[in-house]
Protein backbone atom coordinates (compact mmCIF):
# COMPACT_ATOMS: atom_id res chain seq x y z
CA UNK A 1 0.00 0.00 0.00
CA UNK A 2 1.44 3.46 -1.10
CA UNK A 3 1.53 6.03 1.94
CA UNK A 4 0.12 9.45 0.95
CA UNK A 5 1.62 12.86 1.91
CA UNK A 6 -0.97 15.27 1.02
CA UNK A 7 -0.58 18.84 0.73
CA UNK A 8 -3.23 21.19 1.51
CA UNK A 9 -4.08 22.95 -1.53
CA UNK A 10 -7.42 24.99 -2.91
CA UNK A 11 -7.39 22.32 -5.53
CA UNK A 12 -7.65 18.55 -5.41
CA UNK A 13 -6.47 18.55 -8.88
CA UNK A 14 -3.36 19.99 -7.90
CA UNK A 15 -2.94 18.54 -4.44
CA UNK A 16 0.74 17.02 -3.98
CA UNK A 17 0.86 13.38 -3.10
CA UNK A 18 3.79 11.08 -2.90
CA UNK A 19 3.00 8.11 -4.10
CA UNK A 20 6.34 6.10 -4.14
CA UNK A 21 5.77 2.77 -2.44
CA UNK A 22 8.41 1.76 0.38
CA UNK A 23 7.34 -1.75 0.16
CA UNK A 24 7.56 -2.20 -3.23
CA UNK A 25 9.95 -4.89 -4.33
CA UNK A 26 13.35 -3.34 -5.03
CA UNK A 27 14.73 -5.97 -7.77
CA UNK A 28 14.34 -5.47 -11.30
CA UNK A 29 12.67 -7.63 -13.20
CA UNK A 30 13.68 -7.97 -16.75
CA UNK A 31 10.79 -6.57 -19.06
CA UNK A 32 10.41 -7.27 -22.74
CA UNK A 33 9.32 -4.26 -24.72
CA UNK A 34 5.78 -3.37 -24.62
CA UNK A 35 5.06 -1.95 -28.81
CA UNK A 36 3.40 1.18 -28.83
CA UNK A 37 -0.42 0.73 -30.18
CA UNK A 38 -0.45 4.22 -31.28
CA UNK A 39 -1.07 4.29 -34.98
CA UNK A 40 -1.44 7.67 -35.96
CA UNK A 41 0.31 11.36 -35.86
CA UNK A 42 -0.61 14.29 -34.70
CA UNK A 43 -2.88 13.03 -31.53
CA UNK A 44 -3.42 16.09 -29.60
CA UNK A 45 -6.96 17.39 -30.07
CA UNK A 46 -5.97 20.92 -31.48
CA UNK A 47 -4.22 19.17 -33.40
CA UNK A 48 -5.66 16.59 -34.66
CA UNK A 49 -8.01 16.80 -37.78
CA UNK A 50 -11.34 14.76 -38.15
CA UNK A 51 -11.00 13.92 -41.72
CA UNK A 52 -7.84 12.23 -41.44
CA UNK A 53 -8.60 8.36 -42.66
CA UNK A 54 -8.15 7.03 -39.20
CA UNK A 55 -11.03 8.21 -37.48
CA UNK A 56 -13.19 6.93 -40.12
CA UNK A 57 -15.89 5.17 -38.47
CA UNK A 58 -12.90 4.64 -35.73
CA UNK A 59 -13.08 3.84 -32.05
CA UNK A 60 -12.31 6.79 -30.84
CA UNK A 61 -10.03 7.35 -27.40
CA UNK A 62 -10.32 10.95 -26.17
CA UNK A 63 -8.15 10.74 -23.42
CA UNK A 64 -7.07 13.58 -20.76
CA UNK A 65 -3.16 14.21 -20.87
CA UNK A 66 -2.45 12.54 -17.30
CA UNK A 67 -4.27 9.16 -18.11
CA UNK A 68 -1.39 7.39 -20.33
CA UNK A 69 0.82 8.40 -17.25
CA UNK A 70 -1.40 6.89 -14.86
CA UNK A 71 -2.18 3.80 -16.59
CA UNK A 72 0.35 1.42 -16.26
CA UNK A 73 -1.64 -0.93 -19.08
CA UNK A 74 -2.54 2.55 -21.54
CA UNK A 75 -1.25 1.36 -24.86
CA UNK A 76 -3.07 -2.49 -24.44
CA UNK A 77 -5.90 -1.99 -22.60
CA UNK A 78 -6.86 1.54 -23.76
CA UNK A 79 -5.32 2.38 -26.97
CA UNK A 80 -5.41 -1.28 -28.75
CA UNK A 81 -7.67 -0.49 -31.60
CA UNK A 82 -8.11 3.03 -31.18
CA UNK A 83 -8.04 6.28 -32.71
CA UNK A 84 -6.79 8.96 -30.30
CA UNK A 85 -7.23 12.25 -29.25
CA UNK A 86 -5.59 14.10 -25.87
CA UNK A 87 -6.66 16.89 -24.10
CA UNK A 88 -6.31 18.75 -20.88
CA UNK A 89 -9.65 20.55 -19.73
CA UNK A 90 -8.25 22.44 -17.16
CA UNK A 91 -5.00 23.78 -18.61
CA UNK A 92 -5.87 23.65 -22.86
CA UNK A 93 -7.30 26.83 -24.02
CA UNK A 94 -9.84 26.65 -26.91
CA UNK A 95 -12.79 24.70 -25.56
CA UNK A 96 -14.80 26.04 -28.67
CA UNK A 97 -12.48 24.57 -30.77
CA UNK A 98 -12.72 21.16 -29.08
CA UNK A 99 -16.73 21.00 -28.92
CA UNK A 100 -16.24 21.64 -32.95
CA UNK A 101 -13.67 19.15 -32.99
CA UNK A 102 -15.57 16.50 -31.33
CA UNK A 103 -18.79 17.14 -33.12
CA UNK A 104 -16.77 16.46 -36.40
CA UNK A 105 -15.80 13.72 -35.18
CA UNK A 106 -19.18 12.32 -34.69
CA UNK A 107 -21.38 13.97 -37.79
CA UNK A 108 -18.22 14.02 -40.73
CA UNK A 109 -15.81 10.62 -39.64
CA UNK A 110 -18.86 8.76 -38.12
CA UNK A 111 -16.89 6.84 -35.41
CA UNK A 112 -18.27 4.60 -34.41
CA UNK A 113 -17.25 4.66 -30.78
CA UNK A 114 -16.02 7.59 -28.32
CA UNK A 115 -14.62 6.32 -24.91
CA UNK A 116 -13.18 9.17 -22.46
CA UNK A 117 -10.93 8.50 -20.40
CA UNK A 118 -10.49 11.42 -17.49
CA UNK A 119 -8.23 10.95 -14.39
CA UNK A 120 -10.50 10.97 -10.88
CA UNK A 121 -9.84 14.91 -10.03
CA UNK A 122 -12.63 16.94 -10.25
CA UNK A 123 -11.50 19.24 -13.26
CA UNK A 124 -11.30 16.08 -15.21
CA UNK A 125 -14.72 16.01 -15.21
CA UNK A 126 -14.55 18.84 -17.59
CA UNK A 127 -13.46 16.66 -20.89
CA UNK A 128 -16.61 14.65 -20.32
CA UNK A 129 -19.32 17.27 -20.09
CA UNK A 130 -17.45 19.15 -22.98
CA UNK A 131 -17.74 15.74 -24.90
CA UNK A 132 -21.64 15.20 -23.40
CA UNK A 133 -22.31 18.91 -24.72
CA UNK A 134 -20.83 18.74 -28.18
CA UNK A 135 -22.49 15.38 -29.13
CA UNK A 136 -26.11 16.58 -27.80
CA UNK A 137 -25.37 19.14 -30.35
CA UNK A 138 -24.38 17.03 -32.85
CA UNK A 139 -26.92 15.66 -35.46
CA UNK A 140 -25.54 12.31 -35.37
CA UNK A 141 -25.50 9.66 -31.75
CA UNK A 142 -22.84 7.89 -31.14
CA UNK A 143 -22.34 5.87 -27.87
CA UNK A 144 -19.68 6.99 -25.43
CA UNK A 145 -18.18 5.13 -22.64
CA UNK A 146 -16.88 7.20 -19.50
CA UNK A 147 -13.57 5.23 -17.88
CA UNK A 148 -12.50 7.15 -14.59
CA UNK A 149 -8.77 6.35 -13.95
CA UNK A 150 -7.66 6.71 -9.95
CA UNK A 151 -4.22 8.85 -9.24
CA UNK A 152 -2.37 5.06 -8.81
CA UNK A 153 -3.63 3.73 -11.91
CA UNK A 154 -6.32 2.26 -11.01
CA UNK A 155 -10.16 2.03 -12.93
CA UNK A 156 -12.62 3.90 -10.06
CA UNK A 157 -15.31 3.26 -12.53
CA UNK A 158 -16.19 2.64 -16.38
CA UNK A 159 -19.92 2.71 -17.73
CA UNK A 160 -21.51 3.79 -21.22
CA UNK A 161 -23.56 7.43 -20.79
CA UNK B 1 -24.17 -38.61 -9.22
CA UNK B 2 -21.30 -36.08 -8.50
CA UNK B 3 -21.89 -32.57 -8.04
CA UNK B 4 -20.02 -31.95 -11.39
CA UNK B 5 -22.89 -34.62 -13.09
CA UNK B 6 -25.28 -31.80 -11.63
CA UNK B 7 -23.34 -28.62 -12.86
CA UNK B 8 -23.82 -30.00 -16.36
CA UNK B 9 -27.61 -30.98 -16.08
CA UNK B 10 -29.96 -28.57 -18.08
CA UNK B 11 -31.65 -26.61 -15.19
CA UNK B 12 -35.37 -27.70 -15.46
CA UNK B 13 -34.20 -31.59 -14.58
CA UNK B 14 -32.17 -30.66 -11.67
CA UNK B 15 -35.41 -28.89 -9.98
CA UNK B 16 -37.55 -31.39 -11.16
CA UNK B 17 -34.96 -33.83 -8.93
CA UNK B 18 -34.33 -31.57 -6.57
CA UNK B 19 -37.20 -28.64 -6.25
CA UNK B 20 -35.11 -27.10 -3.15
CA UNK B 21 -32.78 -25.89 -6.01
CA UNK B 22 -35.31 -23.29 -7.10
CA UNK B 23 -36.10 -22.47 -3.91
CA UNK B 24 -32.53 -21.79 -2.93
CA UNK B 25 -32.03 -19.85 -6.56
CA UNK B 26 -34.83 -18.08 -6.28
CA UNK B 27 -33.45 -16.64 -3.28
CA UNK B 28 -30.43 -15.38 -4.90
CA UNK B 29 -32.68 -13.76 -7.62
CA UNK B 30 -31.56 -16.43 -10.57
CA UNK B 31 -34.84 -15.88 -12.22
CA UNK B 32 -34.40 -18.81 -14.15
CA UNK B 33 -36.49 -21.13 -12.04
CA UNK B 34 -39.71 -20.37 -13.83
CA UNK B 35 -38.42 -20.33 -17.33
CA UNK B 36 -40.43 -22.42 -19.78
CA UNK B 37 -37.83 -24.34 -21.60
CA UNK B 38 -35.01 -24.81 -19.12
CA UNK B 39 -32.75 -26.14 -20.79
CA UNK B 40 -29.44 -23.86 -19.40
CA UNK B 41 -27.15 -26.11 -17.60
CA UNK B 42 -26.65 -24.95 -14.02
CA UNK B 43 -23.38 -23.95 -14.06
CA UNK B 44 -24.31 -21.71 -16.83
CA UNK B 45 -27.54 -20.67 -15.10
CA UNK B 46 -25.43 -19.32 -11.99
CA UNK B 47 -22.62 -18.32 -13.95
CA UNK B 48 -24.45 -16.08 -16.14
CA UNK B 49 -25.77 -14.42 -13.30
CA UNK B 50 -22.44 -12.07 -12.78
CA UNK B 51 -23.22 -12.75 -8.57
CA UNK B 52 -20.20 -11.88 -6.21
CA UNK B 53 -17.75 -14.09 -5.93
CA UNK B 54 -18.13 -15.14 -2.12
CA UNK B 55 -22.28 -15.18 -3.04
CA UNK B 56 -21.78 -17.60 -5.85
CA UNK B 57 -20.10 -19.48 -4.06
CA UNK B 58 -22.54 -19.31 -0.55
CA UNK B 59 -25.21 -20.18 -3.44
CA UNK B 60 -23.24 -23.58 -4.66
CA UNK B 61 -22.58 -24.83 -1.67
CA UNK B 62 -26.70 -25.05 -0.57
CA UNK B 63 -26.56 -26.52 -4.05
CA UNK B 64 -24.25 -29.21 -3.00
CA UNK B 65 -25.56 -29.86 0.11
CA UNK B 66 -29.44 -30.37 -1.93
CA UNK B 67 -28.03 -32.30 -4.49
CA UNK B 68 -25.04 -34.27 -3.35
CA UNK B 69 -24.48 -33.92 0.28
CA UNK B 70 -20.86 -34.20 1.12
CA UNK B 71 -20.02 -33.19 -2.02
CA UNK B 72 -17.49 -30.72 -3.38
CA UNK B 73 -19.17 -27.22 -3.65
CA UNK B 74 -17.05 -25.16 -6.30
CA UNK B 75 -17.47 -22.11 -8.41
CA UNK B 76 -19.12 -22.02 -11.77
CA UNK B 77 -15.16 -22.53 -13.10
CA UNK B 78 -14.56 -26.21 -12.55
CA UNK B 79 -10.90 -24.82 -11.89
CA UNK B 80 -12.61 -23.19 -8.28
CA UNK B 81 -13.92 -26.07 -6.79
CA UNK B 82 -12.53 -26.27 -3.27
CA UNK B 83 -11.65 -28.88 -0.75
CA UNK B 84 -14.37 -30.94 0.25
CA UNK B 85 -15.30 -29.96 4.00
CA UNK B 86 -13.74 -26.45 3.37
CA UNK B 87 -15.09 -23.66 5.11
CA UNK B 88 -17.94 -21.96 3.15
CA UNK B 89 -18.49 -18.14 4.51
CA UNK B 90 -22.57 -17.87 4.79
CA UNK B 91 -22.97 -14.72 2.43
CA UNK B 92 -26.40 -13.07 2.37
CA UNK B 93 -28.20 -13.33 -1.30
CA UNK B 94 -28.89 -11.05 -3.49
CA UNK B 95 -32.16 -10.36 -2.60
CA UNK B 96 -31.41 -9.70 1.05
CA UNK B 97 -28.27 -7.69 0.15
CA UNK B 98 -30.41 -5.14 -2.88
CA UNK B 99 -33.63 -5.21 -1.16
CA UNK B 100 -34.50 -2.04 -3.31
CA UNK B 101 -35.13 -2.80 -7.05
CA UNK B 102 -31.69 -3.44 -8.91
CA UNK B 103 -30.70 -1.12 -11.37
CA UNK B 104 -29.07 -2.19 -14.36
CA UNK B 105 -26.64 0.32 -16.31
CA UNK B 106 -26.89 -1.01 -20.15
CA UNK B 107 -25.23 -0.18 -22.98
CA UNK B 108 -26.55 2.46 -25.76
CA UNK B 109 -27.60 -0.42 -27.91
CA UNK B 110 -29.19 -2.85 -25.12
CA UNK B 111 -30.88 0.38 -23.37
CA UNK B 112 -33.08 0.63 -26.75
CA UNK B 113 -33.98 -2.95 -26.52
CA UNK B 114 -35.16 -2.15 -22.65
CA UNK B 115 -36.68 1.36 -23.85
CA UNK B 116 -38.36 -0.61 -26.30
CA UNK B 117 -39.68 -3.27 -23.65
CA UNK B 118 -41.20 -0.64 -21.83
CA UNK B 119 -43.78 -0.03 -24.44
CA UNK B 120 -44.54 -3.59 -24.60
CA UNK B 121 -44.80 -4.29 -21.16
CA UNK B 122 -47.96 -1.76 -21.53
CA UNK B 123 -49.66 -3.25 -23.25
CA UNK B 124 -48.84 -6.66 -21.47
CA UNK B 125 -49.92 -4.75 -18.70
CA UNK B 126 -53.45 -4.59 -20.14
CA UNK B 127 -54.10 -7.94 -20.85
CA UNK B 128 -56.02 -9.07 -17.92
CA UNK B 129 -58.17 -6.22 -18.09
CA UNK B 130 -58.81 -5.89 -21.78
CA UNK B 131 -60.08 -10.06 -21.07
CA UNK B 132 -62.08 -8.73 -18.68
CA UNK B 133 -64.14 -6.30 -20.73
CA UNK B 134 -63.85 -6.99 -24.21
CA UNK B 135 -66.97 -8.75 -25.92
CA UNK B 136 -66.04 -10.91 -28.59
CA UNK B 137 -69.38 -9.88 -30.57
CA UNK B 138 -69.04 -6.80 -30.62
CA UNK B 139 -67.03 -5.19 -33.90
CA UNK B 140 -65.71 -2.50 -32.04
CA UNK B 141 -64.64 -5.07 -29.61
CA UNK B 142 -62.52 -7.17 -31.66
CA UNK B 143 -61.29 -4.05 -33.21
CA UNK B 144 -59.75 -3.64 -30.19
CA UNK B 145 -57.99 -7.13 -30.11
CA UNK B 146 -56.93 -6.73 -33.76
CA UNK B 147 -55.21 -3.10 -32.66
CA UNK B 148 -53.42 -5.08 -30.22
CA UNK B 149 -52.66 -7.69 -32.58
CA UNK B 150 -51.16 -5.06 -35.08
CA UNK B 151 -48.61 -3.87 -31.93
CA UNK B 152 -47.62 -7.17 -31.06
CA UNK B 153 -46.54 -7.97 -34.81
CA UNK B 154 -45.68 -4.50 -36.10
CA UNK B 155 -43.76 -3.14 -32.93
CA UNK B 156 -43.04 -6.21 -30.81
CA UNK B 157 -42.11 -8.55 -32.88
CA UNK B 158 -41.17 -7.39 -36.35
CA UNK B 159 -39.51 -4.01 -34.95
CA UNK B 160 -38.20 -5.63 -31.79
CA UNK B 161 -37.61 -9.14 -31.93
CA UNK B 162 -36.00 -8.69 -35.32
CA UNK B 163 -33.83 -6.68 -33.40
CA UNK B 164 -32.77 -8.81 -31.41
CA UNK B 165 -32.82 -12.28 -33.94
CA UNK B 166 -31.63 -10.26 -36.82
CA UNK B 167 -28.85 -8.26 -35.35
CA UNK B 168 -28.13 -8.90 -31.66
CA UNK B 169 -28.08 -12.73 -31.40
CA UNK B 170 -25.47 -12.79 -34.25
CA UNK B 171 -22.78 -11.55 -31.94
CA UNK B 172 -23.34 -14.65 -29.89
CA UNK B 173 -23.29 -18.30 -30.31
CA UNK B 174 -26.79 -18.57 -30.91
CA UNK B 175 -26.28 -22.47 -29.61
CA UNK B 176 -26.22 -20.99 -26.50
CA UNK B 177 -28.89 -22.69 -24.28
CA UNK B 178 -29.62 -18.74 -22.95
CA UNK B 179 -30.15 -17.53 -26.57
CA UNK B 180 -31.88 -20.79 -27.64
CA UNK B 181 -34.72 -20.18 -24.48
CA UNK B 182 -35.02 -16.50 -26.19
CA UNK B 183 -36.01 -17.57 -29.58
CA UNK B 184 -37.71 -20.25 -28.36
CA UNK B 185 -39.78 -17.78 -26.61
CA UNK B 186 -40.31 -15.78 -30.05
CA UNK B 187 -41.74 -19.01 -31.49
CA UNK B 188 -43.95 -19.62 -28.76
CA UNK B 189 -45.26 -16.16 -28.37
CA UNK B 190 -46.02 -16.53 -32.43
CA UNK B 191 -47.99 -19.24 -32.32
CA UNK B 192 -50.38 -17.59 -29.41
CA UNK B 193 -50.84 -14.89 -31.31
CA UNK B 194 -51.67 -16.78 -34.51
CA UNK B 195 -54.22 -18.91 -32.41
CA UNK B 196 -55.26 -15.18 -30.91
CA UNK B 197 -56.38 -14.18 -34.74
CA UNK B 198 -58.43 -17.21 -35.43
CA UNK B 199 -59.98 -17.13 -32.01
CA UNK B 200 -60.73 -13.21 -33.26
CA UNK B 201 -61.85 -14.24 -36.34
CA UNK B 202 -64.65 -17.39 -34.86
CA UNK B 203 -65.38 -14.85 -31.80
CA UNK B 204 -64.19 -17.69 -29.59
CA UNK B 205 -63.97 -16.20 -26.21
CA UNK B 206 -62.29 -18.57 -24.70
CA UNK B 207 -59.47 -19.63 -26.78
CA UNK B 208 -58.96 -15.32 -26.78
CA UNK B 209 -58.38 -15.53 -23.37
CA UNK B 210 -56.37 -18.50 -23.18
CA UNK B 211 -53.99 -17.57 -26.28
CA UNK B 212 -54.08 -13.78 -25.26
CA UNK B 213 -53.37 -14.77 -21.34
CA UNK B 214 -50.72 -16.69 -22.21
CA UNK B 215 -49.10 -14.41 -24.21
CA UNK B 216 -49.22 -11.72 -21.27
CA UNK B 217 -47.94 -14.39 -19.30
CA UNK B 218 -44.94 -15.65 -21.69
CA UNK B 219 -43.96 -12.43 -22.31
CA UNK B 220 -43.66 -10.77 -18.99
CA UNK B 221 -41.31 -13.13 -17.97
CA UNK B 222 -39.60 -13.03 -21.00
CA UNK B 223 -38.95 -9.35 -20.83
CA UNK B 224 -38.55 -9.64 -17.16
CA UNK B 225 -35.26 -12.10 -18.28
CA UNK B 226 -33.76 -10.07 -20.89
CA UNK B 227 -33.37 -7.13 -18.79
CA UNK B 228 -32.27 -8.59 -15.71
CA UNK B 229 -29.96 -11.39 -17.22
CA UNK B 230 -29.71 -11.58 -20.59
CA UNK B 231 -28.37 -8.26 -21.63
CA UNK B 232 -26.49 -7.28 -18.60
CA UNK B 233 -24.62 -10.58 -19.50
CA UNK B 234 -24.90 -9.75 -23.26
CA UNK B 235 -22.82 -6.01 -22.28
CA UNK B 236 -20.66 -7.69 -20.13
CA UNK B 237 -19.47 -9.50 -23.51
CA UNK B 238 -19.65 -7.53 -26.15
CA UNK B 239 -16.66 -5.41 -27.02
CA UNK B 240 -16.40 -1.50 -27.57
CA UNK B 241 -16.25 -1.74 -31.43
CA UNK B 242 -19.14 -4.69 -31.30
CA UNK B 243 -21.29 -2.02 -28.81
CA UNK B 244 -21.00 0.88 -31.29
CA UNK B 245 -21.55 -1.72 -34.28
CA UNK B 246 -24.75 -2.80 -32.99
CA UNK B 247 -26.17 0.84 -32.12
CA UNK B 248 -25.53 1.68 -35.54
CA UNK B 249 -27.05 -1.25 -37.14
CA UNK B 250 -30.24 -0.73 -35.22
CA UNK B 251 -30.22 2.93 -35.97
CA UNK B 252 -30.67 1.63 -39.29
CA UNK B 253 -33.49 -0.27 -38.34
CA UNK B 254 -35.03 2.99 -36.89
CA UNK B 255 -34.60 4.78 -39.82
CA UNK B 256 -35.95 2.00 -42.30
CA UNK B 257 -38.88 1.98 -39.41
CA UNK B 258 -39.96 5.53 -40.13
CA UNK B 259 -39.56 8.55 -37.80
CA UNK B 260 -42.85 8.26 -36.55
CA UNK B 261 -43.29 4.60 -36.02
CA UNK B 262 -42.42 4.47 -32.56
CA UNK B 263 -44.76 7.34 -31.83
CA UNK B 264 -47.50 5.83 -33.52
CA UNK B 265 -47.96 2.65 -31.51
CA UNK B 266 -46.88 4.58 -28.50
CA UNK B 267 -50.43 6.29 -29.93
CA UNK B 268 -51.94 2.93 -30.53
CA UNK B 269 -51.13 1.30 -26.96
CA UNK B 270 -52.40 4.66 -25.20
CA UNK B 271 -55.91 4.35 -27.49
CA UNK B 272 -56.45 1.27 -26.44
CA UNK B 273 -55.35 2.09 -22.44
CA UNK B 274 -58.14 4.78 -22.49
CA UNK B 275 -60.52 2.07 -24.10
CA UNK B 276 -60.13 -0.53 -21.33
CA UNK B 277 -60.25 2.47 -18.95
CA UNK B 278 -63.66 3.75 -20.43
CA UNK B 279 -65.24 -0.30 -20.75
CA UNK B 280 -64.12 -1.53 -17.42
CA UNK B 281 -67.22 -1.45 -15.20
CA UNK B 282 -65.40 -0.25 -12.43
CA UNK B 283 -64.98 2.86 -13.86
CA UNK B 284 -67.92 3.14 -15.00
CA UNK B 285 -69.58 2.22 -11.58
CA UNK B 286 -71.97 4.81 -10.15
CA UNK B 287 -70.85 5.49 -6.71
CA UNK B 288 -72.37 8.45 -4.08
CA UNK B 289 -68.59 10.22 -4.42
CA UNK B 290 -68.60 10.04 -8.38
CA UNK B 291 -72.04 11.24 -8.23
CA UNK B 292 -71.26 14.18 -5.50
CA UNK B 293 -68.16 14.71 -8.08
CA UNK B 294 -70.20 15.18 -11.11
CA UNK B 295 -72.56 17.76 -9.48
Amino acid sequence: MSEFQVESCGCPGSAMMDLRDPDAPTDETPTTKTPSQLRQWPIQLHLVSPQAPYFQGADVLLAADCTAFALGAFHNDYLKGKSLAIACPKLDQGRDVYMEKIKALAEDAKINTLTVLIMQVPCCRGLLALTSEALSQSSRKVPVKAIVVGLQGDILSEEWL
Amino acid sequence: MTMETYLNAAIKDVITEFPEVGTILVEYDVGCVTCQVGTCLLKDVVGIHGLAPEAEQALMARIAKAVAPGAVAGGTDAGTARPAGAEIKAVAPARALDTDKKEFKYSPPLKQLVDEHVLIKRLVALIPQLLEVVDVNAAEDRELLMNGVDFIRSYADRFHHAKEENILFGYFDCSLEIVQAMLADHQTARAHVRQLVEAVETRNGDAIADHLGAYGELLSAHIKKEDEILYPWMDRELTTAEVGELFSRFATVDEAAGPGFTDHYAALVAGIERSVEFRDPRQREVTPQKEEARR
